[in-house]
């Protein structure tokens, strides 16, 4: 990314040679990034991150929307904004429901949003079987000679580097990725959506990405996402598979040291980095803040929502008492988790519930 | 001895909640939610100040609660600020948030909750129930808080009264406290970096009127409203040229404001104060000589009070820029006996 801040600073679109490099540059990442999710590099619209990709998403559709209950602020908030729109409720597992979702869909929807991996729960979604709904709802459009599309959208930000994020395999009609997730950098992201699907521009101005984000292209940002896919992307099946055992590991490490435990989220569907894991009684800010004295570094719900000092929604969509839900902690393994930080963040977190349930005890 | 910290999530609170567990006290921190509105132009802090509170709170390893005051604070605060500037007053809700809110609902609140005391990380110290200045002249809070009942400080405890505020910073960095190193905040409690002129705008419609010259009735410029204009007030009138001008009166059904730049206009100055809302901490005192103090960190003045169907004082020496509707503190030594409202 640095060349592109400092030597290779020039706008892409001007005339002069030196910034042609940059065009190409700015080119070649795009092919890069479109390679690694199987797509064309004029099939993506970059953004400034997940959030503007699923506004431009919810903004281009007319008619009726299905998302789910666990989404991300994100997709609700847009949700909400687009106004026709049905929240599907979903199951205590927090896997959303392909036959809750097939019974919502109406003649009237245009869109169906559901994240590949939910952000606070780690559940992976079954995206192919609402594919295949999606199909089959489009095949019964056509025998009527009903034009109205309907296009299956996901937020894949959570489930990269770790879930195959093929469009084709995936079976949806438009992508949200986000390059913050991944080891690059913030306020970087993409729309993907396949030829047939007619968007509508958000951000008006010159004219960039075909007229569908208009505002120079942030060259270094893209340069640094496409990297931060490739790498994600190749070295995904070996990634998943030692978080999966970390993960496993602590999972274990922390169920056989308290009883009163209670582990949430689909335990064959989940992102095999993430652990969801409550303490119902305790106070999982102070948990948290306990902590990061140690250099532990975890986060209650989504970050943001926490920071607002309100409940989880997704925590309250699956049925979770209060008392649970204000003891969950969200804890994300990566790149820099490896077996030994990994158990002792584990003994860290064993050390600070024992902490707080002395205080409380006394 | 049980006893609930208001902790704010600065560091003059957190400092005062780790002197009072190392005292030995049975310490629970508190944070009072008054104000979550964020501003044009101004986002409130009142989300990252709770969780610093948090932060140390955890740090000590004491419990912590969050008391939610919005409503009250609104209606007891707020409301009475913006109703005093449509008056042309110039209020202060510092006072009245301490009056109503701290040492009123905080104090009712923990006593019902299972406390004993109550502790802030006030710049003052109570000795037998009496409010004394800090140790700290230059930091001294009690004019802020000379309309707290002699019951209220009964059970009240000010542990940073006994110091000075670099020996506070010091003391919180020597503990490690995780608030040491903050920033302490700007302007009033919950405008914060915002100016009044913001907020009040927001609130209160105004419409332009005339800046007057006293003496000569000449119209001299434009204001945007009278009620931004405080007695004594000399920046910000944007009427140029020569000496400064100062504010010297307002008629607020006129929508006027008269200056001058004759500094030694009779208005700008006052020797003879008559007080309203008169309020003892403990009780009145008798008559005789005093010292006032007309503004936070103003120096103490000289006077003599009569006590009759009104409080009166003459002062010694002329003071400048006392205004109706703000406070005057009447101190004995270093006693603050209580005050009143300028009429």
């Amino acid at each position: 990314m640095q060349p592109f801040q400092r030597d290779h600073f020039f706008n892409p679109s001007s005339p002069y040679a030196p910034a042609l490099a940059v065009r190409r540059a700015y080119q070649e990442a795009k092919d890069v990034i479109a390679r690694a999710i199987g797509a064309k590099a004029d099939e993506l619209v970059m953004t400034a991150g997940a959030t503007e990709s699923i506004n431009l998403a919810f903004g281009s559709i007319d008619g009726h929307v299905v998302t789910s209950a666990i989404e991300h602020h994100a997709v609700l908030r847009a949700a909400e904004q687009h106004g026709n729109s049905t929240i599907v409720p979903v199951g205590k597992k927090g896997v959303v429901s392909v036959e809750a979702i097939a019974a919502a869909i109406t003649p009237a929807t245009t869109l169906v949003s559901v994240a590949l991996a939910n952000n606070e729960l780690g559940t992976v979604q079954p995206l192919s079987k609402l594919a295949e709904i999606i199909r089959k709802e489009r095949q019964r459009r056509r025998d009527n000679n009903d034009l109205t599309p309907i296009y299956l959208h996901s937020d894949a930000s959570q489930g990269v580097g770790q879930l195959d994020v093929n469009v084709a395999r995936l079976g949806v009609d438009l992508l949200t990725l986000n390059a913050g997730k991944i080891y690059g950098p913030k306020q970087v992201g993409l729309l993907w959506a396949h030829s047939g699907v007619r968007l509508r521009a958000q951000v008006f101005g010159g004219g960039q990405e075909r007229g569908l984000r208009s505002g120079t292209e942030n060259v270094a940002g893209v340069v640094g996402f496409s990297v931060a896919l490739e790498r994600a992307v190749n070295g995904r099946k070996a990634e998943a598979e030692r978080l999966r055992k970390l993960r496993d590991n602590l999972q274990e490490q922390l169920t056989s040291a308290y009883s009163n435990v209670i582990i949430s989220g689909d335990q064959k569907r989940r992102l095999p980095g993430h652990l969801h894991v409550s303490f119902p009684g305790l106070d999982a800010e102070r948990l948290i803040f306990l902590l990061e004295m140690e250099n532990v570094l975890l986060a209650t719900g989504s970050a943001c929502a926490a920071n607002k000092g309100t409940r989880s929604h997704v925590l309250t969509a699956i049925g979770m008492s209060d008392e649970g839900a204000d003891g969950s902690l969200r804890i994300s393994l990566g790149h820099l988790s490896d077996e030994v930080t990994v158990r002792q963040g584990g003994e860290a977190i064993i050390r600070a519930v024992a902490k707080e349930r002395e205080r409380m005890g006394r | 001895m049980k006893v609930y910290v208001g902790m704010s999530g600065g560091v003059d609170s957190s400092l005062t909640a780790a002197l009072l567990v190392e005292r030995g006290y049975d310490v629970t921190g508190v944070y009072m939610k008054n104000w979550t509105q964020d501003l044009p132009g101004m986002k409130c802090p009142w989300a990252d100040d709770l969780a610093d509170a948090k932060r140390v709170a955890v740090q000590l390893g004491i419990d912590f609660k969050v008391f939610d005051f919005e409503q009250e604070y609104r209606d007891k605060v707020v409301q009475y600020m913006i109703d005093e500037y449509k008056n042309g007053r110039t209020p202060n809700p510092d006072i009245m948030c301490n009056q109503e809110v701290k040492f009123k609902l905080f104090l009712d609140a923990a006593i019902e909750d299972g406390a004993d005391m109550i502790a802030t990380g006030h710049y003052a110290r109570v000795e037998n129930g009496a409010l004394k200045q800090a140790v700290d002249t230059n930091k001294d809070q009690t004019y802020f808080l000379y309309r707290v009942t002699g019951e209220a400080l009964k059970k009240t405890l000010f542990p940073l009264g006994e110091f000075t505020k670099p020996e506070v910073r010091t003391m919180a960095e020597e503990r490690g406290l995780y608030t040491a190193g903050k920033k302490d905040s700007q302007g009033i409690c919950f405008v914060g970096k915002i100016g009044i002129r913001e907020f009040l705008s927001q609130y209160v419609k105004t419409v332009p009127g005339d800046i007057i010259d006293k003496k000569t009735g000449k119209k001299l410029g434009r204001h945007d409203g009278a009620i931004f204009y405080t007695l004594g007030q000399r920046h910000g009138l944007d009427v140029g040229g020569g000496l400064p001008y100062y504010v010297v009166g307002k008629d607020m059904d006129k929508n006027e404001v008269y200056v001058t730049t004759d500094l030694n206009d009779d208005s700008l100055w006052k020797q003879q104060v008559t007080l309203a809302g008169v309020h003892w901490i403990n009780h009145a005192p008798a008559d005789g000589s005093y010292h006032i103090r007309v503004r936070h960190r103003a120096p103490l003045a000289e006077c003599q009070l009569t006590l009759g169907d009104d409080v009166q004082f003459t002062l010694r020496h002329p003071e400048r820029a006392v205004t109706a509707g703000q406070s005057v503190v009447i101190y004995d030594g270093e006693v603050c006996l209580g005050g009143g409202i300028v009429v």
